[in-house]
Formats: C-alpha cells, structure tokens, sequence
C-alpha cells in the first residue's frame, strides 16, 4: 500500500511536470496518434490487396496494433526510464536511487513519463473502436490485456538492460530489444513456424504484447488469461532477480549527478 | 570544398572508431529482413503465383532490403539541428568558415555511409540466404546513383524538420509524420507495385516515392524509362525542398537571439 502511494505521487509529479510543457506533450501525443494511424496504413493497403494471411484479417490487425501500440504507450507514461535504464546504469546516475529509501527499481522506472506515450495509449483504443469487434466486456479484457502486456513490455526491457551490469552496453542493446518487440509484435503470429514461435514467447515475448493479448480481447478463453498472467508473474519476477543481482555488481563511479 | 571534405572525414573516422557498434545497430535489419521474409513467403504461397505485379519473391526481398537499408541508414540530422537550435550551440557553428548547411550535409554523409554499407552487407546476407542471389551487378550502378538522389532528398526533409525547431517548440512529431510518410507513399514496407492504382500515382506524384521506391525498383527491375522518371523525378523535388531548405535556414537566422554565454 505505502508502495502504492508512491507510485501515486510520482505519476502526480510526472504530470504536473509535463504539463509544465503543454504545447510540447499535447503536439507529442497528437503527433503520435496520427503517426501510428499513418502507419497502420501499411496494414489497410496490404489486406486490400491480400485479404487474407492464414486466417488473418484486418480487423484482427486492428487489435492487435491496438494492445501492442497502447501497451508500448502505458509503459511509457507509467514507467517512461524503462527505456533508458541502461544509460542510467552505464552513466552512474544509479546512486541517487540507491541513497533513498524506496524500492530503487520501482523509483527509476517510475521516476519519467514519455510524453508521447499518450498518444500511443489512445490510438490503442481508437484502433481497438476501429476493428469492429468493440464490445463492452471485450473493452474490459482490452483494458486487462493492455495492463499485463505492458507489465510484460517494462519486465523484458528491464531484464534486458540489467545485463549492463554485466557487460557494459546500454542505448544499443535497448534500441535493438525495443524494436524486436514493436516488430514482431504487430504481425500476424501464424506467420511464423514453430521455432519462431518459441522465441516469440520466450526469448523476445512479443507474442504476449500483439498475438495472445489479442486473442483474449477476441474471446475470453481462461487458457489465453492464465498464459498472460503467468507470464507476466514470471517475467516479472525475472526482472527483479536480474536486477537485484546487478545492483550488487554496480560501481558507483562518483559522479555529480543532478536529477530533476 | 577541401573543409567540408575534411569533416567528412571526421565523421566517417568516428564513425568507423566503433565497428561492433555499427554491426549491432545493422544487427537490427536482420530482424526486420527475417519478419519481412516470413511475411511475403507466406503471401506468395497463399497466392499460388510465383510473380505478383511483376515481382517475384526474391525481388520483392532485395527491393524491401534496399529500402530498409536506405531508412535505417538515412541522416538522422532533424534531431541534432533541432537541439542545436533550442539550445543555442548553433551559435558555435554559424561563426565558423563554412556553410552551416554544406557542413550538416558533409557530416550525415560520414556518418551515413559506413552504416549504410554495413545494413546492406549483414541485410544482404540473410537475404541471399533466404530468397536467393541479389540482382545481377549490371543493375547496381543506376541503383546507387538513385540512391545518392534519394539520400540528399532525405537530408533537406531532415534539415527541414531540424530547423523547425525556430518556430516549433517540439519537433519530434514533424519527423514520425515525415518517417510514416517515407514508410508509406515511399513505398519502403510494401512495394509501391503491390497499391492500388490510384495509390501509386498519389505517391509518384510526391516526393517520397523517390526517396525510397525509385532506387529500390531500379535495383530489382531497371528500364531506362524508370531510370529517368526516377531522376527527373529527384531533380524537380531537390530543387523544390533544397530552395525551401535555404529559404528556411535564411529566415530562421534572423529569428535566431543569442544570448551571451
């Protein structure tokens, strides 16, 4: 509880502090949504010509673009460092966090939101409305199925960025984890064959930001909602053992670091 | 010329100070080349065709990892300019003996190249691996010289966005519509032979189809009529956006206050 109070206050400050900005976060989320619906785009030119990818159509793009896009978007405005952990790790600006006495994971990620991540967030549900599916209780698995895979999103670019403490990359090793996932997220799973499919539940799990939240959004099913929970549980998990294991290898490296 | 040529060089020496980290970087067209792969594998199959609009599958792969290599190694000026303008370190650039904007041009040439070469080599090889050998090399001098049209396209779009940044607070927004734009009427994630008519015509029509169609389609299906389209093409629209570039950056230095420091 006394977690979630500060998660609360940090999001109220991270608010405040972007609408200390309006011009620049309303530009951001409105250039946002207009670029994800410029590059669905892609998706209606290729399924009027197509119609048809192994049981695929376009409404199912829709949703699935819908939850991959508004789930890349919450990770943004609730855990907006979840993207450059590995900068902060690499440039010592760890020790602020480590001198205070809050969970130093939860605080860095918590501690920035990414403006546009609005933007991503809505045209989440515009493209969700869009696909013709909409439901009412199919908005409340939208809404569910958007909140574990971005749980799932934050815990796989923690684990990845955690191997900073070990081997020293940062940006580059992100840039490549986040477009892995925004990639094979937004297409088709039946796409790929078996191996593929491996991977993309357990090595890179876009699966469980595009195809298997959609899927629940399409139709209940206690299989789909069970797979998502344990792997956001254990993806999670991952992520705070991983994490937890490097703080121990961190060296702080003095700096004089100022965080606003 | 000898200075611009000299920062050239500064850039494509720093950039090449770092080769594993231009190998990751160009790591990410494999992911990019193998999902496009699966994609297309997948549509031809369905089809039962080995030829959609005129290309067949290892066309439609070499024409998707040029246009790939073209995008991710593009200039990535609009940010750089835009912070040089909001902070004021423009002011360091403008006192110097050079052209700001030939200086720009020189330094996204030295950073691009290196990048460019090593998308292509690591794109290249998984693609020859998954669709088969690359065009012919009789096709590969029209390509590259579309392709030298195509980058400076981008560069004054690039310089463009950048220098923005003297009347927009945020630039960012400006240079996603401008990439989605690319993606699109470009023709870079579908080939513009797979629109709809009407659709290939709108894109022709714009600058984008030459930014990223033109040298893609001349590497997989030159014809001479396509070559000079494709120039005419870039000729007419590097006239237009490098006019509005210099009118730009000559209005905007006039907007420009510096403030000691």
């Amino acid at each position: 509880m006394k977690e979630l109070k500060f998660l609360a206050s940090l999001w109220k400050v991270n608010l405040a502090s972007a609408m200390e900005y309006r011009a620049a976060f309303f530009s951001q989320s409105i250039g946002m949504i207009l670029n994800d619906g410029v590059y669905f785009l892609v998706w209606i030119i290729f399924f009027d010509r197509f119609k048809d990818i192994r049981g695929w159509q376009l409404s199912d793009m829709f949703i699935v673009f819908g939850v991959s896009a508004g789930a890349f978007g919450l990770a943004g405005m609730l855990f907006g460092n979840a993207f450059n952990l590995g900068d902060i790790i690499v440039n010592g600006r760890l020790d602020y966090y480590l001198s205070l006495p809050r969970p130093t994971l939860l605080h860095i990620l918590a501690s920035r939101a990414v403006p546009s991540g609005m933007g991503d967030f809505l045209y989440g549900f515009i493209s969700y409305i869009a696909s013709g599916q909409f439901s009412l209780d199919g908005l409340g698995r939208f809404v569910l199925a958007l909140f574990l895979a971005m749980l799932i999103f934050v815990s796989f670019l923690v684990i990845v960025q955690s191997l900073t403490f070990w081997f020293g990359t940062g940006g580059t090793i992100t840039g490549i984890a986040i477009n892995a996932m925004v990639t094979f997220s937004i297409y088709p799973i039946t796409l790929f064959n078996n191996t593929a499919k491996l991977i993309l539940f357990i090595i890179v799990p876009a699966a469980f930001m595009g195809a298997v939240p959609a899927g629940f959004v399409h139709a209940f099913s206690w299989s789909s909602l069970g797979l998502m929970c344990l792997a956001t549980v254990g993806f999670l998990a991952l992520a705070i053992y991983l994490f937890e294991r490097g703080v121990r290898r961190y060296e702080s490296g003095s700096a004089i670091q100022i965080e606003v | 010329m000898k200075k611009y040529t000299a920062v050239f060089k500064v850039n494509l020496l720093n950039s090449l100070a770092y080769p594993a980290e231009i190998a990751t970087r160009a790591g990410m067209i494999m992911i990019f080349m193998l999902v496009f792969y699966q994609l297309w594998h997948v549509t031809f199959t369905a089809s039962g065709s080995l030829v959609l609009n005129g290309m067949t599958l290892r066309d439609t792969m070499w024409y998707l990892l040029l246009a790939e290599t073209i995008e991710l190694g593009r200039p990535r000026l609009a940010k750089i300019i835009s912070q040089q303008v909001k902070d004021g370190s423009i002011a360091y650039l403008l006192n110097k003996p050079y052209n700001f904007l030939l200086y720009q041009l020189a330094g996204g040439l030295g950073e691009s190249l290196p990048r460019m070469g090593m998308l292509f080599i690591l794109g290249g090889a998984l693609v020859w691996a998954m669709a088969g050998i690359p065009p012919t090399f009789s096709h590969w001098p029209v390509a590259l010289f579309a392709l030298a049209g195509a980058w400076l396209l981008h560069f004054c779009f690039n310089a463009l966005i950048g220098l923005a940044a003297f009347v927009a607070e945020e630039v960012a927004p400006f240079e996603w519509i401008y990439q989605k734009l690319v993606f699109i009427l470009g023709g870079m994630l579908i080939p513009l032979n797979f629109y709809p008519v009407w659709l290939q015509a709108l894109s022709k029509s714009l600058p984008f189809a030459y930014m990223m169609y033109g040298p893609a389609q001349l590497f997989v299906r030159p014809t001479l009529q396509l070559f000079i389209q494709i120039i005419a093409g870039q000729v007419l629209w590097l006239s237009v956006l490098g006019g509005v570039l210099i009118l730009a950056f000559s209005r905007g230095m006039r907007r420009l206050a510096i403030n000691g420091g």
